[in-house]
């Protein structure tokens, strides 16, 4: 009886949870299916769900309207230079924060997380003008620079250091009394034992630089030099109404990476910010 | 093997301070075990040692080498933590050659070092295998494994045993007393537990409060307790204390009268005393020898039979090794045996008789 009544449950649930997936899935799946259609046919009603004649034309079509291959070049190695550095940056700096006893250590780290409250639409114009003596407007140095030395690496930095915390003391005495120095403690003990907390900090730093909007449109002018979100909003006809298939083949092109990176990844990723006490 | 030396050993943890001038001389080769409850300082006393811990004031030396200001890699010593801190993410022998592969020894050598070690403590089947994948007492000896693979001048022990099951314990106690007798190493070795302490060490340092209170081999410290405090800690069960005075008839307790060798009634008649007498060191006697005690509790444990008895007002334990016919409510004529019975002053604890 109660077996029947818990199974009755879990149907109700599942059809609860599949109706409230509509509204993430739906806007996923709107533009892949769009992607395949003719212009024409993307805002019929009613809406077809799936493309009577799929037409991978606007695939092609990315490539030609604009340098889409260098962009998505320019995209990748960004986020693999930011991730890389907020990687070493915030392993390093929340190790020191974590691990290492020195004056005003509580002091300095709330001094660091005070970056997060500032919103980045309050220091752009200040950056541009610092970038703009510098010489380096309309070129990727900002892009770099500001997520390594911004918000993202002081979040990064804050998992880490809750990772480090949650690290047996006893691991480093043992090291110790093996007769490591404190840096290849940190790189051979504290850093291998590290690796969910990296897995969820390069994935939100590889997604946060990836899908980075307001700094490339502040900073860079050149369409070779434009990254993916910016990209994107190039897609235009000659009166600037927007190509929508062909927007959309680029949007899924530039979503596709991300999506198999997290669902390759998500189990260290979770894992990774359950030490970080941010999740219950 | 080294001796260890320590001069006048001061800690504190800012104000506070923790140990209050130690001294101690350890000889090449022995065994010694630092007991005391927590927070005396046992810890702490062997992490200034290892080198995790600086020291406030005194010096350290092991063999020749004032070691005092060393880091812990440069004293040559080995430790064994509470919790293994085995490395996880390496394998069994990756954790034992570690060491040895950090000071840049052949590969070879290590190779050998690690399957000898390996050899002495059962472990040559579990060198692929990772912390996680072994059982508590197999963690524990990857952890000696560890130490003895680099053949240091000192092995130190923090209570070991402590994260294992009542039967293991007692299979990894003979382990490190076979491994320290065939090893012949300076062992310093922290336990809370004084049966560890009886058993394993050649010689005990009782700790109390940061201070020494007794330093002696396992049958001196029970045999002849300096103090109250040592001979309430060592030996299980407890050490009875009755307090009282010493009068020409014997010693009177609250509604009891117990019989004290004629030495120590001339020497102290008179005084106020508490009287310590071991729970096996009761035995039976006639009405009129001995006192009477009301049987409280009996607990039989096969081999031997413990009861809870009233002596007058006070509340005692006595231990018998044998099977014993007896009720709660019976009245025993019990005495304590000839030799067997401490006096300490109940102002200091400190012991005033021998009997």
């Amino acid at each position: 009886m109660n077996g029947e009544i818990s199974a009755r449950m879990k149907v109700a649930l599942y059809g609860l949870l599949c109706v409230l997936l509509i509204p993430f899935v739906f806007p996923t799946w709107w533009m892949l299916t769009s992607s395949l259609k003719p212009i024409s046919d993307i805002f019929v009603f009613p809406p077809e769900l799936f493309p009577t004649h799929p037409d991978w034309s606007s695939y092609a079509q990315v490539f030609t309207v604009q340098p889409f291959a260098q962009q998505y070049w320019n995209s990748a190695w960004i986020a693999a230079v930011v991730t890389a550095a907020t990687l070493a940056i915030s392993s390093m700096a929340g190790y020191a924060f974590a691990r290492i006893r020195f004056p005003g250590a509580n002091a300095l780290f709330i001094v660091v997380l005070t970056g997060l409250l500032i919103p980045s639409e309050v220091t752009i114009v200040p950056l541009f003008r610092m970038f703009l003596k510098l010489g380096w407007v309309n070129t990727h140095w900002p892009l770099v620079l500001i997520p390594v030395f911004g918000a993202p690496s002081v979040f990064a930095t804050f998992v880490m250091r809750q990772f480090f915390i949650a690290l047996p003391a006893e691991l480093e005495e043992a090291a110790r009394v093996d007769g490591l120095g404190r840096f290849r403690i940190f790189r051979t003990i504290a850093l291998p034992l590290a690796r969910p907390a990296l897995a969820s900090v390069a994935i939100f730093t590889f997604l946060h630089s990836w899908n980075l909007y307001l700094e490339p449109i502040v900073f860079l002018s050149t369409p070779s030099k434009f990254t993916l979100p910016q990209a994107l909003t190039q897609y235009t006809d000659a009166y600037g109404g927007p190509m929508w298939n062909i927007q959309l083949a680029a949007a899924t092109l530039t979503a596709l990476p991300v999506l198999i990176v997290f669902v390759l990844a998500q189990k260290q990723f979770v894992e990774g910010l359950a030490h970080t006490g941010l999740k219950g | 093997m080294a001796e260890v030396l320590l001069s006048g050993i001061q800690k504190r943890f800012g104000a506070v301070p923790v140990i209050h001038g130690l001294d101690l001389h350890i000889h090449d080769g022995e065994f010694v075990a630092l007991v005391g409850p927590s927070g005396c300082g046992k810890s702490t006393l062997l992490r200034m040692i290892a080198g995790l811990e600086a020291v406030s004031h005194g010096r350290i030396r092991i063999g020749a080498r004032d070691v005092t200001d060393l880091d812990p890699k440069d004293r040559d010593i080995a430790m064994v933590f509470q919790n293994y801190a085995l490395y996880p993410h390496m394998t069994v022998a990756a954790n034992m050659g570690f060491s040895l592969e950090h000071r840049g020894r052949p590969k070879a050598e290590i190779a050998e070092r690690v399957r000898w070690a390996a050899d002495i403590l059962g472990l040559a089947q579990l060198l692929d295998r990772h912390p996680r994948q072994l059982s508590g007492g197999q963690r524990q000896r990857v952890a000696m494994g560890r130490a003895i693979v680099r053949d240091p001048q000192v092995f130190l022990f923090d209570e070991p045993l402590s994260n294992l099951d009542a039967k293991l314990r007692i299979v990894m106690r003979g382990e490190i007393k076979g491994l320290h007798q065939r090893l012949k190493t300076t062992t310093v070795y922290v336990t809370h537990d004084q049966v560890e302490a009886m058993t394993m060490a050649d010689r005990i340092v009782v700790l109390n409060a940061g201070r020494v209170e007794q330093v002696g081999s396992p049958l001196e410290l029970f045999d002849r307790p300096a103090n109250q405090f040592v001979a309430g800690f060592i030996g299980s069960p407890a050490m009875n204390f009755v307090p009282g005075r010493c009068t020409p008839r014997g010693f009177e307790a609250a509604d009891a009268l117990l019989p004290l060798p004629a030495d120590a009634l001339a020497a102290h008649a008179g005084r106020d005393a508490v009287c310590g007498i071991r729970p096996e060191h009761f035995e039976f006697c006639d009405p009129g020898q001995g006192v009477a005690a009301q049987v409280q509790v009996v607990e039989p444990l096969g081999s031997e039979t413990q009861l809870g008895l009233r002596l007058g007002a006070a509340q005692v334990v006595a231990l018998f090794h044998e099977r014993l016919a007896i009720a709660p409510g019976d009245v025993l004529h019990l005495r304590p045996k000839t030799g067997a019975v401490h006096l300490f002053d109940p102002a200091t604890g400190l012991r005033i008789d021998a009997a």
